[in-house]
C-alpha cells in the first residue's frame, strides 16, 4: 500500500511540475507582460523600469527557477497588474465558486445516481424511459443555452429569481440548477449502464437464487460492483470543481474564479495564472488518487494488482 | 403666552412622533442606482493614472475631479470645475484660481499644496523628466528623494505620456496655481482637463499604507465617494455630503460587472439593475420591448480606425493602402451593422475642435473602380495582408473586420484575419503586421490629443515602428508649438491630407457610440462621452 501511495504521489508532483512549465513557458513566450500591462506605446524606460521590477529582464530559465524556488517555499508572487498577493487573490475567488460549486456536485450526485438506479431497476420501463429523456435532454442542452432560458423564465418573465451576480442567497439557485442538471445527466446514464450490466451477472441470480431480498441484493452486490464506472466520473467532477465553471460563470455574472481565470490569462498576469492552474492540477491529481484509493476500498482485486 | 392643554400636548406629540420619519425621508429621500457594466477597470485600481480606459473614464468622473471639467450635458466643452477661472502668463504657462471652500471626501479643504502635489514626482512622474523641445530638462529632484511611496512602472509612463513636458505646477498662494511648461503649448488647458489631471488629497496620498492602498480607494472631490470596490465585481459609491456642486442625487451608485451583454439586458428587464451599459444596436428591439425602458446615448468623441504598417512589404507602396480605404463603404457598415445609429466621421477630428475644426473635410470616398486602377498601379499582385484582430475590444469589432475584408476581397486585396488575445499580440513586430483596428479619442479639444499622439515623433504608431513619415513629424511639432492659430489650422489640413490621402497611416470607419439600456422614469441624460455624469445637474433637470 505505502509503494502505490507513493507512486500516486511521485506521479502527482511530475503532473503539477508539467502543468507550471508548460503554462510558464505558454505565458511567458506569447506576449510581454510588460507590453500587456502598460500598453503598446509605453516608453522604453517604463517597460525597461517594469521588467526589472518583476525580474523579466533575466533569462527565462532564471525566472523559472526562481518561481519554482518560491513556490516550494508556498509563495506564488504578486498580480502584475495590481501588486496583490496572487494566492490571496485566487483564494478569494475560490471560495466564491465552491458557493455553487459544491451544492451543484452534492445535488448532481444525489440525483444523477439515484435517478440512474431507478431507471435500471425499471428498465425497459416507462419509468425508465422518462429518466432517460431527461437524462438525455439534460446532457445534449449545453448549459449556458440551459442557463440562458432559466434566467428569461425566472429572471425576465416571472421576476422571481435575480438573473445573475452574487448578491442574495436567491442568486444562487440557478447557477447551481445549471450545472447540477449537467452532471445528474451524466451520472445518471453512467450509473444505469453500469447498473444494468451488474445485474446481468451470474452472482445476482445467485443471489436472487439462494433467497436474498431484492433490496439486499441491490445494496450489498449490484451497487458496490456498478460504483467503479460512477466513482470515475465523481472524481472527474471534483477535479475540475475550481475550473469547471468558466462558461456558467460568465452567464450568471458569478464572480468566481472562472472570471479571473479569462482576465488573468489574456493580461498575461502570470502569477495569478500560474496559482489558479496549480490550484486546479492539485485539485485534480488528488480527487484522482482519491479515486484510485477508492479503487482498491471497492475492488480489493485492484488493490492488490496494484 | 402659549396655552397647551396636556390632551392637547400628547396628541401633538403623538402626530409629530408620526410625521417625523415621513418628513425626513421626504427630505433625504434619494435613490440607489446600480448600473450593470461590461467590465469596472482594466487595471483592478481607480486610479487615472494607471486606468487610461474608456471603461476607466465611465466611472471616474463620479469621485475625482479635475481643475478644468468638461460640459457633459453640452459638447464637452471646458467649464469651470475645481477652478474658478484660468488665464495665460505665457506660451508655456498657465495660472488658475482655484474653487473656495471645496472638500476632499476626507474633510480636508482643497488647497495650491494639493493640487501641486497632484502633479508632482512623488504622485505623478517618479524619476522621469520633461522633455524639452530639443533637450531634456532636469526635473526638480530633490522631490524625487522625498517619495513617500513607489509608483509602479506604469504611472510616469502614463503621466509623461499626458504631460511631457511639465516642469512643475507651483502654489503661487493658496488658492491659485501655475503650471509651467518646458516648450510653448497651446493646449496645456486641454491636459488639465484631460483623464490622469485629477486632483487629489495630498494628505490621503501620504497616509495610505501602499500606492495601492490609494489607488484602490482614491480620495478627490467628486460627488460620490469609493465606499468598497471589489475589483471585476462591483464598485460601490457613496454621496459625498459636503460636494461643491451640490447635495449628490444618489443615495448609493453600485457599478457591477457582468461580463455577458445578454445579461445585462435580462438584468435590465428584470429589474435587476436599472442601467445596462455597452449595449450593441441590435439589442435595443428587446430592450424597448419593455414600454418601461428606452436606450440612452449615441455618438461620443472617439473614432474607430483601421490602422497601417507601411512597413509591411504588402503595404509599403501607399497606393495600396489608398486603394483599401477607397475599398470600404463607411456608409453600408454605419447603416447595416449599427443600424444607422452612429455616422461617418469628417476625417479622424471631433466638433469639440472648435475653429480647428475643419468642417469640408471627408474621409476617402467608396470608390471600388479607383481602388482596383490604384492596386494595378502599385503592381499587387495578392500577396497577403495579415490583419490582426482582437475578438470585440471594440462595439461590433469582429463583424465590422468581416465585412471589410469581403469589401477588400471585392476589389483583390487578400487581407487574412488573425485572431489575438492581447494587445501585445497586436503590435509584435515579430513577423508582418499589416493592418488593425484601433480607436481615437480627444481628451482634450484640439487635433493634439488625437494626430500628434499617434503618429507624432512621440506617437505610439512611430514608436512601435508602425508609421514614419518627415513631413508628418514636422507638422505635430507645429501643432504642438505654435501659437499662431492661422498657422495651426494650415499645418493640421495639410497633416491630415498626408495622413488620410497622400501616405494613409490609418483610415476612419465610424464614429463610435455608446448605448446604455433604463428605465424611462430615471431622470438622467448620457453625456456624448464614455463618462456617465451623475452630479446634481444631471439629475432630475
Amino acid at each position: 500500500m505505502t509503494g502505490f501511495l507513493l507512486r500516486r504521489v511521485l506521479r502527482a508532483l511530475l503532473t503539477i511540475f508539467i502543468v507550471v512549465l508548460a503554462a510558464f513557458l505558454a505565458l511567458r513566450t506569447t506576449s510581454d507582460p510588460a507590453i500587456v500591462i502598460l500598453g503598446p506605446d509605453a516608453p522604453p524606460a517604463a517597460v525597461a523600469a517594469f521588467h526589472e521590477a518583476w525580474g523579466l529582464d533575466r533569462p527565462l530559465w532564471v525566472q523559472f527557477g526562481s518561481y519554482m524556488s518560491d513556490l516550494l517555499q508556498g509563495q506564488f508572487g504578486k498580480s502584475m497588474l495590481d501588486g496583490q498577493d496572487a494566492l490571496s487573490k485566487v483564494t478569494a475567488r475560490v471560495a466564491v465558486t465552491l458557493q455553487i460549486m459544491m451544492p451543484a456536485l452534492l445535488l448532481g450526485v444525489v440525483t444523477g445516481v439515484g435517478a440512474g438506479i431507478v431507471a435500471a431497476l425499471h428498465r425497459g420501463r416507462p419509468l425508465d424511459r422518462i429518466v432517460m429523456l431527461g437524462a438525455v435532454s439534460g446532457f445534449a442542452v449545453p448549459g449556458f443555452v440551459f442557463g440562458l432560458v432559466m434566467v428569461l423564465i425566472f429572471a425576465v418573465n416571472l421576476q422571481w429569481l435575480p438573473s445573475g451576480g452574487n448578491d442574495s442567497w436567491q442568486a444562487m439557485i440557478m447557477p447551481i440548477l445549471t450545472l447540477a442538471t449537467g452532471w445528474a445527466a451524466i451520472l445518471a446514464r453512467f450509473t444505469r449502464s453500469a447498473m444494468i450490466e451488474v445485474l446481468d451477472q451470474p452472482y445476482i441470480r445467485t443471489g436472487s437464487a439462494k433467497g436474498l431480498i431484492w433490496r439486499e441484493v441491490v445494496m450489498r452486490h449490484a451497487l458496490p460492483n456498478a460504483a467503479i464506472p460512477v466513482i470515475t466520473m465523481i472524481g472527474f467532477m471534483v477535479g475540475g470543481l475550481l475550473a469547471g465553471a468558466v462558461v456558467i460563470e460568465s452567464v450568471f455574472s458569478w464572480p468566481g474564479i472562472g472570471q479571473l481565470i479569462v482576465s488573468s490569462v489574456s493580461s498575461r498576469d502570470v502569477a495569478v495564472v500560474q496559482c489558479v492552474l496549480v490550484l486546479v492540477a492539485t485539485t485534480m491529481v488528488v480527487s484522482n488518487m482519491i479515486v484510485d484509493l477508492l479503487y482498491g476500498w471497492l475492488d480489493p482485486r485492484m488493490r492488490e494488482a496494484g | 403666552m402659549l396655552h397647551l392643554p396636556r390632551r392637547g400636548f400628547l396628541a401633538m406629540a403623538g402626530a409629530s412622533a408620526l410625521a417625523a420619519p415621513r418628513l425626513s425621508f421626504a427630505q433625504g429621500a434619494r435613490p440607489r442606482l446600480t448600473i450593470a457594466v461590461q467590465k469596472l477597470a482594466t487595471s483592478n485600481a481607480l486610479d487615472p493614472l494607471i486606468e487610461q480606459s474608456n471603461v476607466g473614464a465611465r466611472i471616474m468622473n463620479s469621485y475625482l475631479e479635475c481643475l478644468i471639467g468638461q460640459d457633459y450635458q453640452g459638447t464637452l466643452s471646458p467649464i469651470p470645475r475645481l477652478a474658478t477661472a484660468w488665464r495665460r502668463i505665457d506660451d508655456s504657462t498657465v495660472e488658475l484660481d482655484l474653487r473656495q471652500g471645496v472638500k476632499f471626501h476626507n474633510g480636508d479643504e482643497l488647497t495650491a499644496e494639493d493640487v501641486a502635489f497632484s502633479f508632482s514626482s512623488a504622485r505623478m512622474f517618479g524619476d522621469t523628466t520633461p522633455e524639452g523641445s530639443d533637450t531634456t530638462i532636469r526635473f526638480n529632484e530633490e522631490r524625487v528623494t522625498q517619495r513617500t511611496k513607489e509608483l509602479p512602472p506604469q504611472v510616469p509612463a502614463v503621466a509623461r505620456r499626458l504631460w511631457p513636458s511639465l516642469v512643475t505646477v507651483e502654489a503661487v498662494d493658496r488658492h491659485t496655481v501655475r503650471f509651467v511648461n518646458a516648450t510653448p503649448d497651446v493646449t496645456i488647458e486641454g491636459r488639465i482637463m484631460a483623464m490622469g489631471s485629477q486632483i487629489i488629497s495630498r494628505r490621503a496620498f501620504e497616509e495610505a499604507e501602499s500606492w495601492l492602498d490609494f489607488a484602490r480607494q482614491p480620495i478627490g472631490t467628486g460627488p460620490y465617494k469609493v465606499a468598497s470596490f471589489t475589483p471585476d465585481v462591483e464598485l460601490v459609491l457613496v454621496p459625498h455630503e459636503d460636494y461643491h456642486g451640490g447635495r449628490p442625487p444618489l443615495e448609493e451608485l453600485r457599478f457591477v460587472q457582468v461580463p455577458e451583454a445578454a445579461q445585462r439586458v435580462n438584468g435590465v428587464r428584470a429589474g435587476q439593475y436599472d442601467m445596462a451599459c455597452d449595449l450593441t444596436p441590435d439589442q435595443f428591439a428587446t430592450v424597448t420591448a419593455d414600454p418601461k425602458l428606452e436606450i440612452a446615448g449615441g455618438i461620443i468623441n472617439n473614432i474607430r480606425v483601421t490602422n497601417f504598417d507601411k512597413n509591411d512589404t504588402a503595404l509599403a507602396d501607399p497606393r495600396v493602402r489608398q486603394a483599401m480605404l477607397h475599398a470600404v463603404d463607411r456608409q453600408l457598415i454605419v447603416d447595416q451593422l449599427w443600424m444607422g445609429e452612429t455616422v461617418v466621421p469628417k476625417g479622424n477630428q471631433f466638433l469639440w475642435y472648435g475653429d480647428m475644426y475643419l468642417d469640408d473635410w471627408t474621409a476617402p470616398s467608396f470608390d471600388p473602380k479607383k481602388s482596383r486602377e490604384l492596386l494595378q498601379a502599385a503592381g499587387y499582385k495578392g500577396e497577403p495582408i495579415p490583419y490582426r484582430l482582437l475578438n470585440d475590444y471594440y462595439t461590433l469589432q469582429v463583424n465590422t473586420a468581416q465585412v471589410m475584408v469581403e469589401m477588400w476581397r471585392q476589389v483583390g486585396l487578400n487581407v487574412e484575419i488573425e485572431m489575438k488575445e492581447n494587445w501585445a499580440q497586436i503590435w509584435d513586430p515579430a513577423g508582418t503586421r499589416g493592418v488593425h483596428d484601433w480607436s481615437t479619442g480627444g481628451s482634450f479639444p484640439d487635433p493634439v490629443a488625437t494626430q500628434p499622439n499617434q503618429w507624432g515623433p512621440q506617437g505610439q504608431a512611430v514608436q512601435t515602428g508602425e508609421y514614419h513619415n518627415d513631413e508628418v513629424t514636422r507638422l505635430c511639432g507645429v501643432l504642438q508649438t505654435s501659437t499662431d492659430f492661422a498657422e495651426r489650422k494650415t499645418a493640421f489640413r495639410r497633416l491630415v491630407t498626408v495622413l488620410e490621402y497622400e501616405d494613409p497611416a490609418y483610415g476612419v470607419i465610424n464614429q463610435n457610440a455608446t448605448f446604455t439600456a433604463k428605465a424611462k422614469s430615471t431622470p438622467w441624460t448620457a453625456a456624448p462621452s464614455f463618462a456617465m455624469d451623475f452630479r446634481p445637474t444631471n439629475w432630475g433637470a
